[in-house]
């Protein structure tokens, strides 16, 4: 009896709990799921055609979405604060071509064709990456500490 | 994820794909050649052909509901040029059905998928769910089991699989217009700490981390972006007399002003505890916690856009390392792009100078870590055909311990591509290079990319 009313008063409490976080969520309609126009190659700036305040789902500025060259190296905040924005213009797998947790080759092979693209490990990284190591591992970590480390393990045993 | 469910995950996720009435199919194919000759081994030629293969498969029976899936196989034609001998791998990057809600920007994602949450870029095989809340504040979590790779050694391995049995997480945002975002996030991997095993372990796999993430813009000249990550686990206690490490993991903040259109300068600091910032690698050996070093940097760039075609680039850096010592870093890049984008080029140039190593060489520490980059490269498209020329030279200290000898090093890339239809571009490239290990290296690779089907995004 005990366990039954226990039971009760949690299905009660997370009904409730369900329809208050629905009366939280925004009524605002969701912008569009893929950028209506395509944008041509090399980096895009959002706001040379988007001069008005903010962008709808981000609510920022569009200029933080441009794709300058501070913009290409420290992409993070924005991957980490509006995935969905990106995701506007580029499918998971452009994501894929460096941060694939597992690759089969370094990206600036799979991407020889496309010298104007920001891909890491260019040249003999693997003499260079000795230096940058000591210098800063912390870079090195963010792929090849968790994830990416067949080919760190063979020697970093 | 165990083989059989990964097939069987596979093979419901491709059936779906055919009730979508927007498929792309899009892949690349690969095929590489080049020859070692090295003193002391045995000649060996390498041809590893690797396939590229994703599917965005959108308008599954509701126009919301939609598959992603993308991953690689490659195998070696002729000796293996994996380092453990193996011809032949592959890899499924993700493959997740999606649900866009009409409202809120609320999605919900089940199968394997990336989140981008904490210090890392976690792949998860679970549930994801975000929505815009009212008042501006935003909401997402997951969980499920996570990707689980390889350790250095089977005892090891069994280790890291029991402990990293569960992932999850979660991340609240608040967006004010015109101001900017602040968001609180949490992270767990493992529920089952090295300390808390029935044999304790040495290595713990598991972690949990909160951060902070911030984004002030109350105009377009000035951004100011940055998160500070902690490290809430509760490590093994160390020896007697250690002192206590701090547990933020790390600070990174930059500060971006536009004056006008032309010119935009960035400033960076950033600070990164080792002992928090490493925890829960799956490569101790190398990241290693118990070093206790820190990293500090700070830098700045300059970039002026000098017409709507030509761009310049000014950077510098400083780093500090705890036990290594300083080093600066300053480099330069020029950009030009004509209007249409036919024709593009750049040069770039960035010094390294560690005159102030305290490790690696005590000897003579300028030359240990100290090197110049030169790089330029030309890009051009004339209808169906496209050029590009890539060349890039390391500049080294004489005597630098790592060289083998040698103080220059250069690998120069020529490619050819001929886009035959919209959907189907053939490349071929040639590189030529000097490393410490060959000193003549010439690779060829040829290059087969497509797509099949109606989607708008995928590759862009």
């Amino acid at each position: 009896m005990a366990r039954k009313s226990v039971l009760q008063f949690f299905g009660i409490l997370f009904g409730l709990g369900l329809l208050m976080a629905c009366s939280l969520i925004s009524p605002e309609t969701s912008f569009a799921a893929t950028h209506p126009e395509g944008v041509g190659a090399g980096r895009p700036m959002c706001s040379e055609c988007h001069t008005t305040d903010v962008s709808k789902g981000a609510l920022k500025p569009y200029a933080a979405f441009d794709h300058t060259q501070t913009f290409v190296k420290s992409h993070k905040y924005q991957a980490t604060q509006d995935a969905n924005t990106c995701a506007s213009c580029h499918a998971q797998s452009f994501c894929a071509d460096c941060h694939g947790a597992k690759v089969p080759m370094k990206p600036a092979i799979r991407l020889s064709d496309s010298p104007d693209r920001l891909a890491p490990h260019r040249g003999d990284y693997l003499t260079l990456h000795k230096l940058e190591g000591k210098m800063d591992p912390s870079s090195c970590y963010s792929c090849h500490g968790r994830a990416n480390n067949d080919k760190c393990r063979t020697c970093h045993r | 994820m165990k083989r059989q469910n990964l097939v069987a995950l596979l093979a419901t996720l491709m059936t779906a794909t055919a009730w979508g009435q927007e498929v792309s199919l899009y892949g690349t194919t690969m095929a590489q050649m080049w020859k070692s000759e090295t003193v002391g081994f045995d000649k060996a030629t390498y041809t590893p052909a690797t396939q590229y293969l994703g599917i965005d498969a959108n308008k599954l029976g509701s126009d919301n509901l939609s598959l992603h899936l993308f991953g690689w196989g490659r195998t070696d034609l002729s000796d293996s040029s994996n380092l453990d001998g193996s011809k032949s791998s592959g890899y499924l990057n993700f493959g997740y059905l999606q649900y866009r809600f009409n409202q809120a920007n609320a999605e919900i994602k089940a199968g394997r998928f990336t989140v981008s949450q904490g210090t890392g870029f976690e792949q998860v095989d679970g549930v994801s769910l975000r929505t815009d809340l009212r008042g501006g504040f935003t909401f997402s979590a997951f969980g499920g089991k996570p990707v689980l790779y390889k350790t250095v050694d089977l005892d090891s391995q069994k280790d890291y699989d029991f402990q990293r049995d569960v992932i999850f997480g979660t991340r609240l945002g608040w967006r004010i217009p015109k101001v900017g975002e602040i968001g609180v996030s949490y992270l767990q991997d493992g529920t089952k700490a090295a300390k808390e095993l029935p044999i304790p372990s040495s290595v713990d796999y598991t972690r949990k981390q909160m951060g902070v993430d911030l984004l002030i813009a109350p105009a377009p000249a000035f951004q100011l972006r940055g998160r500070t990550i902690f490290d809430v686990a509760d490590h093994a206690a160390l020896p007697a007399g250690t002192e206590k490490p701090s547990n933020i993991a790390e600070h990174d903040y930059t500060a971006i002003v536009k004056f006008g259109s032309k010119v935009t300068v960035t400033a960076n600091v950033a600070e990164r505890n080792f002992y928090a910032y490493f925890a829960g690698t799956n490569l101790p050996s190398l990241f290693r916690q118990d070093e206790k070093d820190k990293y500090k940097g700070y830098g700045g760039s300059l970039t002026v856009s000098a017409s709507a075609n030509l761009q310049l680039v000014a950077d510098f850096r400083h780093m500090n390392r705890e036990s290594f010592g300083d080093v600066t870093r300053v480099g330069g890049e020029l950009r030009y792009a004509s209007t249409e984008k036919h024709y593009m080029a750049g040069l770039g140039m960035r010094s390294v100078s560690a005159s102030k190593t305290i490790q690696v060489d005590p000897t003579a520490p300028g030359r240990s870590l100290s090197h110049t980059e030169l790089r330029a490269f030309t890009m051009i498209e004339r209808k169906r055909l496209s050029l590009s020329l890539d060349g890039i030279v390391q500049q080294y200290k004489e005597g630098n311990p790592y060289l083998n000898g040698l103080t220059s090093l250069y690998e120069v890339v020529a490619s050819v591509g001929f886009k035959a239809t919209e959907n189907l571009k053939l490349s071929g490239d040639i590189s030529r290079g000097s490393t410490p290990v060959a000193k003549d290296e010439t690779r060829g690779l040829l290059r087969a990319e497509y797509r099949f089907g109606f989607g708008k995004k995928g590759g862009q």
